[in-house]
């Protein structure tokens, strides 16, 4: 198929499509409107369903029954409207169910504003709602990749029966670039193995819920529920490590689309001769703790650059526990850095990492 | 060098989205403001939150260009505002041209309509811009739908054709000449004329563009993601009036 220029947020309609998914339950909220926009003209067109639910509380309910009765679906919200999808996630967590959801951050908190963020690393990776459960996240750096990422979210929502995000800033879902899509389309409803409420006639009946009265039953569940996402953290980790061979003054650590404007400050700052290398986690969860302590060993310093007043680096200290110092430099509220802010930010690094740079 | 001389004193740009028409209008608006036109440029942007010729405000404003935008903290909403002084626009005076950046789709161009009675009698430009590489307008039928929806949207008459076809970074010139093929097809099959066909930076001096039976805009990227600075602007036959690198505002910072 040639190249076509795509919005993000049409490409991750499209790339649904391609994995086989034809039911969206959604609701608009700008900058992720695209999606459902997209999809409504689409989804028609290859025999599938998209509903406009009234609320995200609803669209979230309705993925949870979809998936239960084993279809191939999807959601996608910005920031606040994920926070009303919390519930329900937790719910389709519960119950082991395999739906893919798209958050395309905007800046909050609260209402917050359109403009692009990255300020719900947190709760996408740690606190998503409540009870012991855990999303695999996954953070596209283009659009691109964020086909490329949504496919494997079914692919890995189903491997797993687990509820995938993928999350991106508001930017990878507005800004437009070349894109490629595999021909194929992916078959049909997904396995409904021996869970998925497909009517009992003839078999003994299932049922999906997620109260668990029994507190050993319940106790059972959870260490099945923990057992899994060790198998995922043991599988499926995934990221991009940039110019990180061999030993760097600095390690930057920065994930999506902030990632690419670092790329540009790192090559700027090659030519004075300072080495930084860029560690990109792709699986914001699993994080890949390994892959970053081994980078880490090799840098004299370590920086977190993120669109939020500092999330991520909780994951970065975790990873280099304790044996490099670590910086921070972000902005929030939609503003997103310039090359020559992180060039600054890299310079204060570097200075405090006694790098000297070729001719200093 | 090709510059783009409107017929008419109102010029008016539509398209589906992600044609590129904000990039159009910003390089037009700047072109004819450096060939000493006084232009007024109003972004009429209601549909999309991001990328709209607000952000290459100071740019324009430099070459004395007006620029009709949402004041203050409003600019960076995803509200329908649209300004009085809009209006004012619609019959510019003297030799002032005004130029109005629309937003993609019918959604976008459904704005246009509340203008159709104080455009009774009167001419204007509406330049639909067409991207062969974008989904729903990449085969005659579908730009044709689109002109439609866009006529049916705005109750005016699209009168000019853009060919505008890009991949952004990955342009080549086969991409270009495909886009021009494909305005020529809409062109014969609409009666509206292809009024330039646009090539970014030096594929403009392409000799394969020798074929296109249109004026070949050059465009300068100015609307650039965050990540990219713009590229050094070289004027070959002048390489000491080489001008400073210029670019919208790196987005959002207001």
């Amino acid at each position: 198929m040639a190249k076509v220029l795509m919005k993000g947020n049409e490409a991750i309609g499209e790339a649904a499509i391609r994995a086989g998914c034809v039911h969206f339950f959604g609701y608009p909220i700008t900058p992720q409107s695209e999606v459902p926009e997209y999809l409504a003209k689409r989804l028609p067109e290859v025999g599938g369903r998209f509903v406009q639910a009234e609320s995200e509380v609803a669209a979230s309910n309705m993925i949870y029954g979809a998936a239960g009765v084993g279809m191939r679906v999807l959601t996608t919200s910005s920031s606040p409207g994920i926070s009303l999808m919390a519930e329900a996630l937790s719910y389709i967590a519960a119950c082991e169910l395999p739906v893919v959801l798209v958050n395309i951050m905007r800046a909050g908190p609260g209402l917050g504003g359109i403009l692009p963020s990255q300020g719900d690393y947190l709760q996408a990776t740690k606190g998503t709602a409540h009870g012991d459960f855990d999303l695999i996240v996954l953070a596209p750096d283009s659009v691109q990749e964020a086909v490329r990422l949504v496919i494997s979210a079914f692919e890995l929502a189903e491997k797993y029966r687990n509820p995938v995000m993928v999350i991106g800033d508001g930017m990878i879902g507005q800004m437009m670039e070349p894109v490629e899509f595999p021909d194929e389309v992916k078959g049909p409803p997904l396995d409904p193995g021996d869970w998925a409420l497909t009517g009992c006639a003839g078999r003994e009946k299932r049922i999906i819920n997620s109260l668990y009265l029994d507190p050993d039953f319940a106790d059972r569940h959870n260490r099945k529920l923990k057992a899994k996402f060790e198998r995922i953290r043991e599988a499926e980790q995934r990221w991009e490590a940039y110019n990180c061979d061999g030993p760097c003054d600095l390690l930057v650590v920065s994930f999506g689309m902030m990632s690419r404007i670092c790329k540009t400050a790192i090559e700027e700052l090659k030519a004075e001769g300072f080495k930084i290398g860029l560690f990109r986690p792709i699986t914001l969860k699993p994080y890949p703790y390994e892959a970053l302590r081994k980078a880490a060993d090799k840098a004299k310093r370590i920086i977190s650059i993120e669109m939020n007043m500092g999330q991520m680096i909780e994951d970065v200290k975790l990873a280099a526990l304790g044996t490099k110092p670590i910086d921070f430099f972000g902005m929030a509220g939609g503003l997103v850095p310039s090359p020559d802010d992180v060039v600054a930010a890299l310079r204060d690094s570097l200075k405090k990492a006694g790098a000297g740079g070729k001719a200093r | 060098m090709t510059i783009y001389r409107p017929t008419s004193n109102l010029l008016m740009i539509v398209g589906n989205y992600g044609s590129g028409k904000t990039e159009v209008a910003v390089n037009v608006a700047v072109q004819m403001a450096d060939e000493g036109r006084r232009v007024d440029v109003a972004d009429l942007d209601i549909v999309n939150p991001y990328f709209r010729c607000r952000e290459a405000r100071e740019l324009m404003e430099r070459r004395g260009i007006r620029v009709v935008m949402p004041p203050g903290a409003q600019a960076w909403a995803d509200l329908p505002i649209v300004l009085p002084e809009i209006k004012g626009m619609l019959h510019p005076e003297g030799d002032r041209i005004s130029l109005f950046d629309v937003g993609g789709d019918d959604v976008g161009a459904k704005l246009l309509s509340s203008f159709v009675e104080a455009l009774k009698g009167r001419t204007y430009s509406l330049l639909q811009v067409v991207n062969s590489r974008r989904p729903f307008t990449d085969t005659v039928e579908g730009c044709l739908k689109m002109k439609r929806d866009i006529e049916a949207a705005s109750r005016l008459k699209v009168t000019g054709l853009v060919a505008n076809s890009h991949l952004v970074a990955e342009t080549t010139v086969e991409v270009i000449l495909e886009g021009w093929r494909l305005a020529r097809s809409v062109s014969e099959a609409s009666g509206v004329p292809v009024e330039f066909v646009t090539a970014m930076g030096d594929l403009a001096d392409d000799p394969a563009l020798k074929t296109v039976q249109a004026p070949v805009l050059r465009l300068t990227r100015i609307m650039l993601p965050p990540w990219l600075r713009p590229a050094e602007k070289k004027d070959s036959a002048n390489p000491e009036k080489s001008a400073p690198a210029e670019r919208a505002r790196p987005i959002f910072r207001p």
